[in-house]
């Protein structure tokens, strides 16, 4: 029979040795976790239900912030240009995608297109927001290009003034921003497949959109949706470029910049954090009707195309009836 | 169950109910009791006030200060290191050191909640009533008074714990040339005067009539601070009056007020007086081109005299003038202080002494002031030739609020979300917008304010008397 052990034994047996290795590892990154992460989120939940300012008294005011959230237009409008960035996040994924794909094959200047794609990725936000200040600026940089390309300047709008494209023009920015490190973890996650699959579909007779359709986006799948998950999420909550380029005003305040308002220049801390708590909400629902949805379309792609088998048996009809033909021709 | 699994699950557990605990704690910060000039006297522990420290008895002390302010702009032109080695030869064992802040209206705010932030600071926008939480009372509002313009902005019960810096006066600044060549022979004094020399302006030369630099944001809000003494003459208007007026955006019918303030800016936008694409503004360059006469006029406190001068190479040009807006008969100017220097209560008696000294001194002796052209803050010192047109001007400073009530503007401007002189720039870009795109009328955004601004009202309970 094993003998009972005191903890003392059993801290320095290796099993105990194992356990407290582990925790002793995990202590650092779950405390910064902790500290970091949940305390001040635990902070803000709290101060949601105050009536407070950064500094002075605060009032408990249980729920009427978030009443108040609901009552006020101006946060839920903000909410609906989420949609232009939802919108620019399906264009940038495609255009990642399209670009991850050609150049995961052998391309010329293969890397020197990955490195350009990718380098605005790596500068700071608040320096790209100024970029993009004077590149829309009324006869500056995209005006003079345009100019080249023959267009009137007469005939140019102005890209952050009339308030029918501006958000469009914002949006151009976060598409230029983040596309490159789409498409790389796109071509990290091609790169993945077995290019055996790519001879025997190309011996199979399909084409590269096939190949496409049928090798590629199946077996990256994983990676396709959490880029989209993070794309929309990260349409909820843009920030960036309203905040730098316009600094949210002439109808390009998204719910950031609104709730960045409210808690800094009115001061209204409490209602800010409610509106931080009822987008994370939203955050929420929506990813989870992603993945669902996702479930769904790649169910879908998961079964074979139920035409294959058609195609298949008819093919095979087209070779024997070739061969006979041929066997016909040489008996001759 | 295994070790492993009960050792996570219990490290799951723990951080859930620590999360909880968090988030159930429930904080009141108790508001200080309201202190009194004698009490204050205590407070200050063996510092001397402002007034009975004599500058030449301490050429010996040594301290080791920090200074926290949002001058970045002389920070990196080295006129800061500049004054305090000056400062150095009458104080050598004085230690200062500088740390200029970019965005300081929020992260000031913020540092000041730490407690832990340095020596000397420009007091941002907190409530009066907080003022003895975290500042030293310098004085008594009448012995600084007696001394100093502009003290009476950070003071309460009666003692102030700001001394500011320069004092600003509020006028528009316009480019001398750029008014010859229109014509202009003498300065507008009237909204609709106003208008008709920008449109002269408009015709005759090529400049941007009024430049709004509507993208900056902040030079947008700074068409707040005219409000009562230019729109009304009445310096105890913005301080004491406007949180109790049930109507304060109605129009007078005289061209003055606050209406007809905001409506020269709304008209201007839908006459086309403004700049081509307002969304790109740029600040700093909108400095040079006032300078070289591309740009007409600009509303902007006194402070931004000196910087356009600096930014090009005729200076000459560019003049300062009243508000264009005439209260029965009489220009008025709003003077006050800009930003006080306030000096941490949390630190030790020997920096908050030397803290004062280099206070005294840059007030007193290190002609920042008038160097950066500000309006004098020591009683009878020396004014820039700039306030020339001022003559014949009514110069008043704003009455601070009655006691009791010193939070109640900050409250009103919260509840309201307009925060009048205090970041509501979106409110004035709406104007701009409004007027440039016709999407609503003039009417209807002072009816939408005047709304806001009574249900605030109604929401902190607050007296309608006038």
């Amino acid at each position: 029979m094993k003998k009972k052990r005191t903890f003392k034994e059993w801290i320095k047996s290796r099993d105990g040795q194992q356990v407290l290795v582990m925790f002793a590892f995990m202590v650092v990154p779950l405390l910064l976790l902790f500290v970091f992460t949940y305390l001040p989120f635990g902070k803000m939940f709290s101060f949601s239900f105050y009536n407070m300012k950064y500094i002075g008294d605060r009032k408990f005011v249980g729920l009427k912030n978030y009443i108040k959230v609901f009552q006020r237009d101006d946060c839920f409008d903000a909410l609906k240009l989420s949609l232009y960035y939802m919108l620019g996040s399906i264009v940038q994924l495609s255009l990642a995608l399209y670009l991850a794909t050609i150049l995961s094959f052998k391309v010329k200047g293969g890397n020197i297109f990955k490195g350009f794609m990718f380098f605005p990725f790596l500068i700071n936000g608040i320096a790209i927001g100024f970029i993009f200040k004077f590149f829309y600026t009324r006869g500056f940089v995209f005006d003079t290009v345009l100019q080249w390309c023959g267009f009137n300047l007469e005939d140019l709008p102005y890209w952050l003034k009339d308030q029918r494209i501006n958000n469009f023009s914002l949006v151009g920015t976060s598409v230029w921003r983040y596309f490159g490190q789409n498409m790389v973890l796109f071509i990290g996650a091609i790169m993945s497949v077995d290019s055996e699959l790519y001879e025997a579909a190309m011996l199979d007779g399909a084409n590269r959109f096939q190949q496409f359709k049928y090798i590629i986006v199946p077996s990256i799948k994983t990676i396709i949706t959490l880029n989209v998950i993070l794309s929309i999420t990260g349409s909820l909550s843009a920030f960036e470029p309203p905040y730098v380029i316009t600094s949210g005003a002439n109808g390009t305040g998204t719910y950031f910049v609104v709730m960045h308002e409210i808690a800094h220049t009115q001061q209204k801390v409490g209602l800010a954090s409610a509106m931080a708590i009822i987008l994370l909400l939203i955050i929420f629902v929506v990813t989870i009707f992603q993945k669902l949805f996702f479930k769904y379309v790649f169910k879908n792609s998961e079964d074979e195309d139920p035409r294959a088998e058609i195609r298949r048996q008819r093919a095979i009809k087209r070779s024997i009836k070739r061969q006979q033909r041929l066997s016909a021709a040489g008996g001759k | 169950m295994s070790k492993k699994k009960v050792l996570s699950l219990l490290t799951a557990v723990a951080m859930a109910v620590t999360t909880m605990g968090c988030g159930a704690t429930s904080e009141t910060v108790n508001t200080p009791a309201s202190q009194t000039p004698v009490e204050a006297d205590a407070a200050r522990g063996e510092v001397p006030s402002y007034t009975t420290l004599n500058l030449d008895d301490y050429s010996d002390f040594t301290a080791s200060i920090k200074f926290v302010h949002h001058k970045t702009d002389r920070e990196a032109d080295g006129t800061m290191a500049a004054m305090i080695a000056e400062f150095n030869k009458e104080f050598p064992n004085i230690t200062v050191t500088t740390e200029a802040v970019t965005d300081y209206a929020e992260d000031s705010l913020l540092r000041l909640s730490t407690g832990d932030w340095g020596d000397i600071m420009f007091i941002p926008a907190v409530d009066k009533s907080d003022l003895p939480t975290y500042f030293m009372p310098l004085d008594t509002l009448d012995n600084l008074s007696a001394k100093l313009n502009f003290v009476d902005n950070w003071q309460f019960n009666n003692v102030c714990y700001g001394i500011p810096y320069m004092a600003n006066a509020q006028g528009v600044l316009y480019n001398k040339k750029v008014f010859a060549d229109a014509g202009i022979t003498e300065l507008p004094t009237t909204p609709d005067e106003f208008i008709a020399d920008l449109k002269l302006v408009k015709e005759k030369t090529d400049a941007i009539p009024l430049y709004t630099n509507y993208a900056a944001g902040w030079t947008m809000g700074a068409w707040d601070a005219y409000i009562g003494i230019v729109t009304d003459g009445d310096n105890t208007f913005f301080n004491q009056k406007f949180v109790h007026t049930a109507n304060p955006f109605e129009d007078p019918g005289d061209g003055t007020g606050i209406y007809n303030l905001y409506k020269i800016l709304y008209d201007a936008c839908a006459e086309d007086l403004i700049e081509d694409d307002y969304t790109t503004t740029d600040w700093e360059s909108c400095k040079g081109m006032l300078n070289r006469g591309e740009i007409a006029t600009m509303v902007l406190g006194s402070w931004a005299y000196a910087q356009m001068q600096e930014a090009g190479d005729t200076p000459e040009n560019v003049g300062y003038m009243p508000f264009p807006m005439t209260v029965n008969g009489k220009q008025y100017v709003n003077a006050g202080g800009d930003y006080n220097y306030g000096i941490n209560i949390n630190s030790s008696d020997e920096n908050k002494t030397a803290a004062l000294i280099f206070v005294k001194w840059m007030v007193e002796r290190s002609n920042w002031c008038y160097n950066e052209g500000g309006y004098t803050v020591v009683i009878g010192g020396q004014n820039p030739d700039m306030y020339a047109a001022f003559d014949g001007c009514e110069v008043l400073a704003d009455q601070p609020s009655v006691a009791g009530e010193e939070t109640l503007l900050n409250d009103m401007n919260s509840e309201s979300e307009l925060s009048f002189n205090a970041g509501g720039n979106d409110k004035v870009q709406r104007i701009v917008e409004a007027g440039v795109t016709g999407s609503e009328t003039f009417d209807e955004i002072m009816a939408d304010w005047t709304e806001k601004w009574q249900e605030a009202q109604e929401e902190l309970g607050i007296e309608v008397n006038y």
